[in-house]
């Protein structure tokens, strides 16, 4: 053990020096550089960095990826170990406080569409191993995005601090003593790197996370993060953590339901790269958040629906000259039928998920099913609902939608055409990052419009609260 | 503000090699206006029309043929658009709508064989292409990536860089025939612009068996996605737009094109260059119906070669019950063939052909035989699951030789826009039903390998036919003996180019799809090329 | 008029089972004689039962197609009438009728082929007149649904056909 421990890294001897108390660090053990490396490319999996620090087609972590926002882009940067272009420079510390406290090895405040109100909680040890990740493990690339550019007084980053003041946590995550390893290593995760609550949990008037509803959902653009506290009807409490773990891991739970949006990308980016262990830890954790309930949520929203058909009253009959004039059965067949099936029960094998027992068909808000509708759904590795927005006019897809949740979804959900017609306008391809992160940097931005007088009478209150 | 009805390039047709052949020109930054005779439809309504239809197995009963703009459709009875004037019946079928005939094919995407471009040379047989297999394979290749090709490697058409996209899954039904003629033959998988994998934004196949007469779900290439490309690259494509006569300058140079709209009023499309891409049948009737004073014959055709030479695919076959169950019908409808007789020295004797598996679903046929036989009661499921599980069928699929006296000509009557209909006059030569004579003991034996009984060989003399319409327009050397050059230009007119299965001299053995549209899309370079240099001129002028 | 009976009803078994002797009854499964309503519909479904040998018959599926019938052929229900009759008091066995029809060059020796159609093609009509009243829940799509997809429907997601079919 003496021998061995100098190889070890620091993280790990903790971990196994504390094991019975601060189970957190439960990620695989690695020894050596090697696998610090590993274990920091771990944590940036699980943080998905990629996601923002990455353009399209573009090279891993070199930035370029203009997240647009009301008030112009926010470009991501290019956080590859080039010193010129990157953040090779940076040492431990600085990338620490860049990471944690939202402050650039400059000094300058980063906007928070950086998510480190919840990387603030990251273990010492874990910004230990992406630092070595990042210097080490990624590929330097020397080209250099444009730098942000947001007009007054959104330009003032110095602001930022006022936010920060009001919404950022001190210090890592303190494991909870009334909770086993698995609940202690989920909670962590799901706070910290994985940063489910900046879509899942509603916002406060500053577009900050509101703790007291944690994950019962939150609009992110025009997508809804659902509920996913432990209430058995509106959020994720009939759900097995079997289930749980296969959703994030095959973005697809049967009987439940399916990732698209930019769920999807979080499952294609990050979720599905983590271990069995740490999948089930947040699973569990999950499944304790306290639940929240909406009373509209009569039944489990996943339990919806029956399989029936109306395609008996189609057959043999003509289609309407006017196609804004199709019927729901006449659009079923035509552009659903396919692939989930007469009866809307899907394939012998699942594959093509039943439109049955679906969440996507059980809520309240339709937003998620109409967008999914106009623009499909993408998962990797090769999963392609197509989209129908060009097929289908805002008239047929409402149509379309109605038939749908009245057959085999909540029939007190409804879908409008003015609400097509707003899903098709609006943003609607955003990619995760837009949505989820333009809305917390719009919170921030917020802010500054209140800097000066708000910032002292409101700093005492929420440090109180 | 009234249309300005002139473009660089006139497309007539939007099938896929006309939507193609417009989309390159486009995206090299010409203008190009498409004329399509037919409307729109959405693949939606075409999955809806197939099944309310109650002709399933005729697959062009999701395409009712428009009034102003007919297409030939057999069932419930012929509507004699295309006439037949014998002795051996030519039933194309083929689909005059936006897109063309590939929303309806089995996405068969074969490359020739290099020998196929050397036929009279190597064989004595038909003619050679006035280019080789060498020439032609970048744009082999330029096909395949638009259309998302997949297919075995070893299957004689060699290539300079990989398929798009693996070789799609292999229905069991098709594994079974694999394994158990391994002894005697290699069973591969079809080269098949159908999706392995999500590209282009288009799902992977998920198995509908319905390639023919609608994929409902894009997994396969098709023409109406070609147009769509054409008209995202800035093509402008006008639907119902019915092409009646081409006319020309005094020297012979394409003017315009001019077309009826669905009540019959006339439009004049002017343009620099015009490409007739109206298929191997509606092109030659074009050019025909186009004849004046200067060129009484038609245009294009001082060589009197327009129409002539038409070939296809006529095939034979064999249905067999074999010794286990393999449920025909999942999965893609044409997965699988034997390509070892696509050629050999034999060629000078007899057609060469492919062997070709079908996995289409027997329901329906079996249903439709048995009630026939008056199989009633409880032994009428018990003998459909039987023949669902159990059949299977074998084709060949047959060269035919040009011959000028197989054509299509203009018939004395007339369809609903007063243009004279199409006519064909076709037989099958010898060489060809040499060919049929010498698949039957390859059919033979592989019903026995598959442990077949209940041999069910097509009727003797029938040969059913593939829609690969080529020959009409055929390219040459020789404008005494050919349409076109090898660049598709009219021998007879500067800026008229033909893009067409049409031009392909010779049939081959595969489907001429593929073969067609490498031509073309090698054409458009060729023009562009020329494009590029004579719009130069044009602007150093102005 | 197009409900599914949940509970046997004498009533309803008495008027099927009055139209049709021993001999026919013990061709016709037990759970449709509990379906039958209308006494216009019964000898066409007594004779679909008989022909088509399924344990059971959709009702609603039933009423569909007799109207469609009796649309092309105002004469329909007395043909279904007579030839029910016939099976009856000859006890054709269902496999020899068509031969003891053609033979006889009955002039009801259409009638199984177009309620065979209708049940398991879900077509009725010929030629130009007819049309589709029946896809997915046609017989014969029913008779294999447990292997087989109807065309045009997916098998499942891509290269789930690749496994031995059960």
């Amino acid at each position: 053990m003496n021998r061995l421990m100098p190889r070890l890294s620091s993280r790990v001897a903790v971990a196994l020096a504390l094991s019975a108390v601060a189970p957190v660090v439960t990620t695989p053990a690695f020894a050596g550089d090697a696998d610090l490396i590993a274990a920091g490319k771990y944590i940036a999996t699980a943080s998905d960095c990629v996601a923002c620090h990455t353009a399209p087609g573009g090279e891993i972590m070199a930035g370029g990826l203009a997240i647009e926002t009301p008030i112009g882009p926010i470009m991501s940067t290019n956080i590859t170990p080039s010193k010129e272009n990157g953040i090779g420079k940076y040492t431990l510390q600085q990338f620490d406080t860049a990471l944690r406290k939202g402050v650039r090895a400059d000094g300058k405040h980063l906007y928070p569409a950086m998510p480190y109100t919840a990387y603030a909680l990251l273990s010492d040890d874990d910004v230990a191993a992406l630092y070595a990740y990042f210097m080490n493990g990624v590929t330097s690339v020397e080209t250099r995005p444009a730098e942000t550019r947001l007009p007054f007084p959104f330009n003032l980053r110095f602001s930022m601090a006022a936010w920060n003041l009001l919404f950022l946590d001190n210090g890592p995550f303190k494991s909870d003593a009334a909770h086993d390893g698995e609940w202690n290593r989920g909670a962590y995760l799901v706070r910290g790197p994985a940063h489910c609550g900046t879509c899942h949990t509603p916002r406060n008037l500053f577009m900050a996370e509101k703790i007291s509803s944690e994950m019962s959902g939150g609009d992110v653009g025009l997508w809804h993060a659902p509920n996913i506290t432990s209430d058995a009807n509106s959020g994720v409490g009939g759900w097995s953590v079997e289930e749980l773990v296969a959703y994030m891991r095959d973005g697809h739970a049967m009987g439940k339901s399916q990732a698209a949006g930019p769920m999807a990308e979080a499952v294609d980016n990050s979720l599905r790269f983590l271990t069995p262990g740490d999948l089930r830890a947040i699973a569990v954790y999950v499944k304790t958040v306290p639940p929240v309930h909406d009373t509209a949520d009569t039944q489990p929203v996943f339990a919806w629906g029956s399989p029936s058909d109306d395609l008996a009253g189609v057959r043999g009959v003509a289609l309407p000259l006017d196609r804004n004039s199709m019927t729901g059965p006449q659009l079923y067949d035509a552009y659903c039928a396919t692939c989930h099936q007469a009866q809307g029960q899907g394939s012998f094998d699942g594959g093509l998920p039943s439109l049955l027992h679906n969440t996507a068909l059980g809520r309240a808000n339709t937003n998620n099913l109409v967008i999914v509708m106009l623009e499909g759904l993408h998962r990797q590795p090769g999963v392609l609902m197509p989209g129908f927005a060009k097929e289908l006019s805002d008239t047929q897809i409402a149509a379309l939608a109605s038939y749908l949740i009245e057959n085999f979804g909540n029939p007190a959900a409804k879908v409008t055409v003015g609400q097509v017609a707003e899903l098709r306008a609006g943003p609607a391809k955003s990619a995760l990052v837009t949505v989820a992160r333009t809305v917390l940097a719009l919170g921030a931005l917020v802010v500054i419009g209140f800097v000066a007088w708000l910032l002292r009478r409101r700093k005492t209150t929420a440090r109180t609260a | 503000m009234a249309d300005a009805l002139s473009a660089d390039f006139v497309v007539v047709g939007s099938g896929i090699i006309g939507s193609l052949v417009a989309r390159k020109l486009a995206l090299a930054g010409a203008s190009v206006i498409i004329l399509e005779a037919g409307p729109r439809v959405t693949r939606g309504e075409l999955v809806a029309r197939f099944r309310n239809s109650p002709r399933r197995s005729d697959w062009m009963s999701p395409y009712p043929p428009a009034a102003w703009a007919p297409h030939p459709v057999y069932q419930p009875e012929p509507n004699n658009y295309l006439m037949q004037a014998g002795p051996y019946p030519y039933a194309a079928e083929y689909i005059r709508q936006v897109g063309g005939t590939t929303w309806h094919w089995a996405a068969h995407a074969w490359r020739n064989l290099p020998n196929d471009f050397r036929v009279k040379s190597l064989y004595d047989v038909g003619v050679d292409w006035p280019m080789t297999y060498e020439d032609l394979e970048p744009f082999y290749q330029e096909a395949e990536e638009i259309m998302g090709v997949s297919g075995a490697p070893n299957t004689g058409s060699p290539r300079k860089r990989p398929f798009p996209m693996e070789p799609v899954a292999e229905p069991y039904a098709m594994r079974r025939l694999r394994e158990r003629l391994a002894s005697d033959y290699q069973v591969v998988s079809n080269t098949t612009a159908r999706n392995s994998r999500p590209y282009d934004g288009r799902p992977a196949c998920c198995g509908n068996n319905s390639c023919q007469p609608i994929c409902p779900i894009d997994a396969q290439y098709h023409g109406g996605l070609a147009a769509e490309a054409a008209e995202g690259a800035g093509a402008r494509l006008l639907p119902n737009a019915n092409v009646y006569k081409l006319e020309h300058e005094e020297k012979g140079r394409i003017a315009a094109a001019l077309y009826y709209d669905p009540d019959k009023a006339s439009h004049r499309v002017a343009g620099k260059t015009f490409i007739v891409a109206a298929n191997g049948i509606e092109s030659p009737r074009l050019l025909l119906v186009s004849a004046s004073d200067k060129f009484p014959k038609g245009l294009a055709n001082s060589s009197d070669m327009v129409g002539r030479n038409l070939m296809d695919h006529p095939s034979t076959s064999l249905t067999f019950d074999a010794d286990e169950d393999v449920w025909l019908g999942r999965g893609p409808q044409s997965p699988s063939s034997i390509n070892t007789m696509r050629d050999g020295a034999f060629r000078s004797q007899h057609s060469p052909y492919r062997l070709d598996f079908t996995n289409i679903s027997r329901v329906d046929g079996a249903t439709k035989s048995l009630i026939a036989a008056g199989i009633y009661g409880s032994e009428l499921e018990k003998r459909l699951r039987f023949s669902a599980a159990r059949e299977m069928n074998v084709k060949n699929v047959l060269e035919v030789l040009p011959d000028p006296e197989h054509r299509i000509t203009l018939s004395s009557e007339k369809d609903a826009m007063g243009i004279p209909k199409p006519e064909a006059h076709y037989a099958i030569a010898d060489y060809t039903r040499r060919g049929h004579e010498r698949s039957q003991q390859d059919f033979r034996r592989i019903a026995e390998l598959m442990g077949g009984t209940n041999l069910r060989f097509s009727k003797d003399g029938d040969f059913a036919n593939n829609q690969h319409i080529c020959g009409t327009l055929s390219m040459g050397s020789d404008p005494k003996t050919s349409v076109c050059d090898q660049w598709g230009r009219a021998h007879d007119h500067e800026n008229l180019f033909l893009a067409s299965t049409g031009v392909l001299p010779t049939s081959a053995t595969c489907n001429s799809t593929e073969n067609g549209l490498a031509v073309a899309l090698r054409a458009v370079a060729h023009m562009l090329g020329q494009h590029n240099t004579s719009t130069a001129a044009g602007e150093a002028k102005t | 008029m197009e409900q599914v009976v949940d509970q046997p009803n004498a009533a309803r078994r008495l008027l099927l089972f009055g139209l049709v002797s021993a001999y026919t009854a013990s061709l016709i499964p037990w759970a449709l004689a509990q379906e039958v309503t209308e006494a216009d519909t019964a000898p066409f479904v007594a004779l679909s039962a008989i022909l088509a040998g399924r344990q059971s018959l959709d009702s609603v599926q039933a009423l569909r197609l007799y109207k469609a019938l009796v649309a092309d052929d105002p004469g329909f229900p007395a043909a279904a009438k007579a030839l029910l009759d016939t099976i009856e008091q000859r006890r054709i066995d269902p496999m020899q009728l068509q031969k003891t029809l053609d033979d006889e060059k009955s002039p009801l020796k259409l009638v199984p082929w177009r309620i065979m159609t209708a049940w398991y093609m879900g077509i009725v009509g010929d030629g130009a007149k007819a049309r589709c009243l029946a896809f997915e829940t046609a017989l014969n799509a029913q008779a294999v649904a447990d292997v087989l997809k109807p065309p045009t429907y997916a098998y499942g997601a891509y290269g789930s056909w690749t496994r031995k079919p059960t």
